[in-house]
């Protein structure tokens, strides 16, 4: 179990009792003030109802929960969110391994093209989501007004598909640098004796690639799937809450989202703290799996 | 400088003992070594002496005092890693200075007693370098040097010539050799290899599955070993073994005097010859022969591999060492004999020497 | 990987696309770029010119001193403090438990493990109410404390120092113990500069962390001088298209993005370094 090798430790090690303690004591405090603290607070404020004054609440077990799995807005906000995650991987990861393959195949300037294919990597999702929301403004937004051309009008503070759409672009856009990079890495780490040997045996490049370096990428791309994910689900709220805050309707109201939306806008303490726990055991699973894959890996 | 005392040493990891209690009393000056295959717990018993493994049981005393629960540093000991464990970050002069720093020695007196290992050493043009830029040997060398500066009264020495070419492990043998002798501080030295083991020591401690088989002078341990295990690991090629050879079977010609005695405790023993104490003789007067599979021509020597038959239908592999250049046709059967007193007798449950 | 075979006109190709990849990359940036040269008016033309415009200096500096909310000096300022505050903290944390965790033992070294673990499973989206009323109750809010503290403890960062220090040989530790140093003098002397290339590359990646923060700072800052420029941008969006500023916008922008991208490039090494190795 991979659990129990990242616990490992040296087999030389100090003496020492209060030294250690004071050596992780900041990590601790912080965790627990911060990570461990509201994680409780948020499982019990789930399992109460605060009186519409606010000024005290009664528990009611289970009745939050239930009430959310009976609402049909946080079942869509699953759906919705399941839709954003799977399209957010997808336009990240394919045009991602198009471009590495690309650069991998180049003698001559593969490091430029890297350089100038990694940076948006840098780009906050927020700020993305400003550019993007520049680009497709309905009225004055340059991509919005060559659509036209092509006889789409183009509105996505009115229309849901569009506007999930929007947000899918703009939160891929930075992420497929990242996938690059690692798909560039994982086709530099296959050793070309292997495609030499295919290549002799005469298979055609596309050949090639579907039986050789697809399978041999996979590792990668099992990866980059889990950290797309949990991109997709975790790490996207800034390019929601400047394109579209949710809208229209709540058409790309992702869970993260909702649960700030809840929470902060509309006050639902016990609905968003539910709603955090819920979240929690979302990415504790996401975790599992991600370290599952690691196991794999190690074990090889 | 310092006396070393292992009183009935032990270590056990949880309940698993590896060392099953090591005696051995070192003089000042001399230079000891451990050596024995790997995981005979030579490496673990010299790293209990330098204090980076604790002792479960037993004594440990450097110049009379006991140390079981000192920090290394406490020891006045230093010593050379078999991967040298140079700080990759520091320059040849800071890995040799750090323990000095550690000591708050003054600035000029680190730097005369670094000038000086490292005029010794020969690195004198290397001291701004990095580990990275040096070669194995020189690397070595620093190793060597930083336990020097610190004037410790004992040496460890753990595989330190184990990471060399051939070349350089016989050269850096010589240097380590008599660099001791020339500082005369009591050293323990661990290796599995038992040329290095031969040629260094003063005195070598024979490890075989965490039990000191026998401490003594090279040449005592190779002329008399203590145990089968003893006489099969020291020297090249090994000894020649006939396994259970009734004693009632013994050629008439070979007389072993203290089997008189053995006769009637037992029946059968393991007996042993080095391949350099055989000697061709007339066929009359053979004590055993060998058939020729294979002759290896050194030059200085040869080397006859074959079979021997002491007891009818029971061969056995047999190395005959004879000085000089021989030929023999393959298949051809060689007459041989030895001195009584080069016959080593083991018995064959416990493997001790009987004679 | 040779999808190309030894044809001239295919090398070409691979290196048209790849360039065309670049410019549909680029391209939102440069748009960005532009919207920030030209004036208000020009941005509303409908289609906006594609050509940069003369209102740089001008759209640059209204940026910078006036701001819509709050001037974008004292953002960028605000969001160099949180970044370089996350990045040094969650670095100098880490590396403290990493190395108490790899080279103690002590009582409670597994728990003390598994604490710092589950933090993977509690990313602030998930927890965002619970935090700031703890923050709040802390009296954290419109704060650099505030900005800072509840981001720095960091699995990532501790698995990162604890993997590279397994792989430090043994022999290190024992030779220094020999060489008479202590945990504290090993830990400066030897694993910290040993260290060092993992320390730069990790914090490469985790200024970026810290200087793309949003949902947090726009939680714990209410003040307007207290905005990061991240999420004071979004106070800058227009609301509506009459009273739009958009330069302001994108030149803010554009200034919220050239720290980040300037670390990535100028420490280009570093920072490949530092995202694979974070998430091995």
């Amino acid at each position: 179990m991979l659990f129990a090798a990242i616990a490992m430790q040296k087999k030389v090690y100090f003496r020492g009792t209060w030294l250690p303690w004071l050596l992780v004591a900041p990590q601790l405090i912080i965790t627990g003030v911060f990570f461990m603290w509201p994680a409780v607070q948020a499982v019990m404020q789930s399992t109460q109802l605060p009186d519409p004054f606010g000024l005290s609440s009664q528990y009611v077990g289970m009745e939050n929960f239930q009430f959310l799995l009976n609402d049909s807005t946080y079942l869509e906000s699953f759906a919705t969110t399941a839709l954003f995650s799977v399209s957010v991987t997808l336009m990240a990861m394919v045009p991602a391994l198009f471009f590495a393959v690309l650069a991998d195949s180049v003698i001559k300037g593969s490091g430029l093209y890297r350089t100038f294919l990694i940076w948006p990597y840098a780009v906050a999702p927020a700020i993305a989501g400003i550019v993007w929301l520049f680009m497709f403004n309905p009225s004055i937004g340059v991509a919005s007004y060559y659509l036209k051309f092509l006889g789409v009008k183009w509105n996505h503070v009115l229309d849901g598909d569009q506007a999930m759409l929007l947000v899918v672009l703009a939160a891929a856009w930075k992420q497929v640098s990242y996938n690059f990079l690692f798909f560039l890495a994982g086709l530099q780490a296959i050793p070309k004796s292997l495609i030499e040997a295919a290549t002799i045996d005469g298979a055609s490049p596309w050949h090639r690639f579907r039986t050789i370096t697809l399978p041999l990428l996979s590792p990668t791309t099992f990866f980059l799937l889990v950290v797309n994910i949990i991109y997709a689900f975790f790490d996207t709220f800034g390019v929601i809450h400047t394109i579209t805050l949710g809208g229209p309707e709540r058409d790309t109201s992702i869970l993260v989202y909702k649960v700030f939306a809840d929470g902060f806008v509309g006050q639902d303490l016990g609905s968003s703290a539910a709603q955090s726990v819920i979240l929690m055991v979302l990415v504790g699973a996401l975790t599992v799996v991600q370290f599952r894959y690691i196991e794999k890996k190690v074990h090889y | 400088m310092a006396t070393i005392d292992l009183q009935n040493i032990r270590k056990s990891y949880g309940k698993n003992q590896v060392i099953h209690g090591v005696d051995a009393s070192i003089a000042d000056g001399e230079l000891i070594v451990i050596v024995g295959p790997s995981g005979c717990g030579k490496s673990t018993l010299l790293r209990m002496v330098a204090g980076l493994e604790e002792v479960t049981e037993g004594e440990l005393r450097i110049d009379g005092r006991r140390v079981n629960d000192e920090e290394p540093k406490d020891r006045d000991i230093a010593m050379v890693f078999q991967t040298y464990a140079l700080y990759p970050h520091m320059s040849v002069f800071d890995n040799m200075a750090y323990g000095l720093k550690i000591m708050r020695l003054p600035k000029a007196e680190i730097r005369s007693r670094v000038e000086e290992a490292a005029r010794m050493l020969s690195l004198s043009e290397l001291l701004d370098r990095k580990p990275k830029a040096l070669s194995g040997g020189q690397r070595q060398r620093v190793a060597m040097g930083r336990a020097i500066v610190r004037q410790p009264s004992v040496f460890l020495f753990d595989e330190p010539l184990s990471n060399l070419d051939a070349l350089l492990r016989v050269q850096m043998r010589l240097e380590i050799k008599q660099l001791q002798r020339r500082l005369g501080v009591t050293s323990l030295y661990v290796t599995h290899d038992q040329v290095e083991a031969m040629t260094l020591a003063d005195r070598l401690i024979v490890m075989n599955g965490g039990v000191a088989d026998q401490v003594d002078e090279a040449m005592k341990v190779y002329e008399r070993p203590a145990t089968r295990f003893v006489a099969s690991f020291i020297g090249s090629p090994g000894m020649n073994f006939l396994n259970k050879v009734p004693i009632a079977s013994l050629p008439p010609n070979l007389d072993l005097p203290e089997l008189a005695e053995q006769a009637q405790a037992r029946q059968t023993i393991d007996l042993g010859i080095r391949p350099e104490n055989l000697a061709l003789c007339d066929p009359g007067e053979a004590q055993l022969t060998l058939r020729v599979l294979t002759v290896e021509t050194l030059g200085a020597d040869t080397l006859v591999h074959g079979h021997s038959e002491l007891v009818q239908g029971h061969p056995e592999p047999m190395a005959l060492r004879l000085v000089g250049t021989h030929r023999f046709e393959e298949n051809s059967t060689l007459p041989l004999k030895a001195d009584a007193s080069h016959w080593h007798v083991f018995d064959c449950e416990t493997g001790d020497r009987l004679n | 990987m040779a999808i190309v075979g030894r044809h001239p006109w295919r090398t070409a190709t691979v290196h048209i696309l790849l360039i065309l990849g670049i410019v549909l990359l680029c391209f939102p940036l440069y748009l960005t770029f532009v919207g920030s040269t030209l004036t208000r008016q020009e941005v509303l033309q409908v289609p906006m010119s594609l050509m940069p415009g003369d209102q740089f200096l001008e759209n640059y500096k209204r940026a910078l001193f006036r701001g819509t909310n709050a001037p974008v000096l004292g953002m960028l300022w605000n969001s160099l403090v949180m970044a370089m505050g996350i990045a040094i903290g969650k670095i100098v944390i880490s590396l403290l438990s990493a190395y108490a965790i790899v080279y103690f033992r002590f009582p409670f070294r597994m728990l003390c493990f598994w604490t710092i673990f589950m933090t993977l499973m509690l990313p602030v989206e998930v927890r965002i109410l619970p935090t700031y009323e703890i923050a709040a109750k802390l009296g954290l809010l419109n704060s650099y404390t505030g900005l800072i503290l509840p981001l720095i403890a960091s699995a990532t960062a501790t698995f990162l120092f604890r993997q590279f220090f397994m792989t430090v040989p043994d022999e290190l530790v024992e030779a220094a113990r020999m060489d008479g140093a202590g945990p504290i003098r090993f830990f400066k002397d030897i694993l910290l500069p040993l260290s060092r290339t993992n320390i730069a590359a990790l914090f490469v990646i985790l200024f970026i962390y810290g200087w793309n923060q949003f949902l947090w700072p726009l939680l714990i800052t209410t003040d307007p001088s207290m905005n990061t420029i991240v999420m004071g941008i979004k106070q800058t969006v227009p609301q509506a298209d009459d009273f739009a500023d958009w330069p302001l916008t994108m030149a803010t922008s554009v200034m919220a993005i050239i720290p980040p991208v300037l670390v990535v490039l100028l420490m280009q090494r570093l920072f490949i370094k530092g995202l694979v190795d974070s998430e091995k």
